[in-house]
């Protein structure tokens, strides 16, 4: 028979990559673990327990991400889906086309110390509101330009049918269109919950520290050195991603397939 | 006259697409329109049904002008070459869904829906999605959906235009058979010089914008502009002396 390297590297690649997520579970669960232990000293759920301890404030940024998060999903895929329309119908389509893309010109904290004046000026400055605000101004212009394949001339004509047979606007939205653009808009969510849920140099500029999110807290118990927690908030980052992505993959992906 | 067209003018940037259009339909009579792309057909539809507003001109339905009356409003019915059924439901919401949105009580949409799946030739159907049906399904369900909501003008932007021959031959005996049992008036769009004599009682024929209305189907015939005495010489010279005779005839 012939010798094959095919499994030995297809193992080898998966290792790798599943490697670093496993590690990080066992990291989260482990405390005092020095050079040159081959084990920590302690192995076990202590480090989950104090999620729900006020000290860490893990949980209150768990919960605050996700609202953060959620709003801004929201917001900009609905937005992002009805002025879509607008753009992409306006005689001037390719000129706010190209505007679209303006706030990927500059880089996120570029871009938010550019704004920090304006955010300063109407109070938004170190608030959840400001984040939600300032994440939303770059979420936005991806939904719009993620919607723009959606309008085209077959879509018009589902309008213009649906308007003939009697249907309003609100109708043509309601029966129509959210519908045929159901997976779309989930895909949409999806990825601007991701946008704004890993976003970080505009929240730690629009937040100024005040705004502790997950990722923000990611990035605190790296620099106090606090590997262990640095893990758990990690594991706590990525599991509404693989919660998402599982329902995108269940609902949406399979049925577009 | 059930349906007058008078004077409607209509351009995009300066460049006019339809001149000067006037006609008129008696009700329960089919109006095909034969031309080729580009020729203003579809601006002529759409201006008709509400979809595009005229630079001049006046339509009147039922003797009513209907210029500022929303298409929704309008009670005609617009259908493209393409079935347009709404994916997201079956045979039987999609044929209902005119009557849904029109509010009809539940009952009576189940009756006349269940009428309209007769009429279509469709049982057993019901429950399944448009992608499961032939093309020639999906257009008799398009035609039912826009049938059902008892139109005051139906127009059809060369709705076989997407089919093969033989379901396009059966889909025009299908919808002469529809349109007389359910007494539809409507302007019938092509650029198939067969299908325009074959589907309209009244037959026209437009050229860069503008429409000549023609007295009967010899008057068309004999038009060297629409093409068919071309069509007759080149079968002529295939079979000699038959083709004329048996065009006419029709």
């Amino acid at each position: 028979m012939k010798f094959s390297w095919k499994p030995f590297i297809l193992t080898l690649l998966v290792v790798l990559i599943v490697f670093p997520f496993a590690y990080m579970v066992l990291l989260s669960m482990a405390s005092e673990w020095r050079f040159p232990d081959v084990l920590p000293n302690y192995f076990g759920l202590r480090n989950w327990t104090q999620i729900f301890s006020s000290e860490t404030g893990l949980i209150s940024s768990f919960v605050l991400s996700i609202v953060i998060s959620l709003s801004v999903a929201f917001t900009s895929t609905l937005s992002g889906f009805l002025i879509s329309r607008s753009v992409s119908y306006h005689p001037r389509k390719r000129l706010f086309t190209l505007l679209t893309y303006f706030p990927y010109i500059l880089a996120p904290v570029v871009f938010a110390a550019c704004l920090s004046y304006f955010f300063l000026m109407t109070g938004l400055f170190g608030s959840a509101t400001g984040v939600i605000v300032a994440q939303f101004m770059i979420a936005f212009p991806y939904a719009l330009i993620f919607f723009s394949s959606f309008w085209n001339e077959r879509i018009r004509q589902y309008e213009e049918l649906t308007a003939t047979l009697g249907g309003n606007r609100r109708q043509t939205f309601l029966k129509v269109l959210l519908p045929l653009a159901k997976g779309m808009l989930l895909i949409c969510f999806f990825q601007t919950f991701l946008i704004s849920w890993f976003e970080y140099g505009l929240t730690s500029i629009i937040g100024v520290g005040k705004v502790q999110t997950l990722t923000i807290k990611v990035f605190l118990f790296i620099k106090e050195a606090n590997f262990y927690y640095g893990a758990l908030s990690c594991c706590l980052l990525i599991f509404p991603p693989v919660l998402l992505l599982y329902i995108n993959k269940r609902y949406v992906f399979n049925k577009l397939i | 006259m059930f349906l007058e067209v008078k004077n409607i003018v209509k351009s995009f940037h300066n460049e006019a697409v339809v001149r000067d259009l006037n006609f008129s339909l008696d009700a329960h009579k089919t109006l095909s329109i034969l031309g080729k792309s580009g020729c203003g057909k579809t601006t002529m539809l759409k201006i008709v049904a509400g979809l595009e507003n005229a630079d001049a001109g006046t339509i009147s339905l039922g003797g009513k002008n209907i210029d500022n009356v929303k298409p929704g409003k309008r009670n005609v019915v617009y259908l493209y070459q393409e079935d347009l059924l709404f994916p997201h439901l079956n045979i039987f919401e999609n044929i209902a869904f005119g009557l849904r949105i029109k509010k009809f009580p539940e009952k009576e949409i189940v009756e006349k829906v269940n009428a309209m799946v007769e009429s279509l030739e469709l049982n057993g159907q019901e429950t399944k999605m448009p992608h499961q049906l032939s093309g020639g399904q999906r257009q008799r369900v398009s035609f039912g959906r826009a049938i059902i909501t008892s139109p005051s003008l139906l127009l059809l932007d060369e709705p076989f235009g997407s089919l093969d021959a033989g379901t396009r031959q059966r889909m025009q005996e299908f919808f002469k058979s529809l349109t007389a049992k359910y007494q539809i008036t409507s302007l019938f769009v092509t650029h198939d010089l067969k299908e325009a004599i074959l589907m309209g009682d009244e037959i026209a024929f437009m050229q860069s914008g503008r429409l000549k209305v023609y007295k009967d189907k010899t008057d068309f015939i004999n038009d060297p502009v629409t093409g068919v005495q071309n069509e007759i010489g080149f079968w002529e010279n295939l079979i000699p002396g038959k083709v004329e005779r048996e065009t006419l005839r029709k």
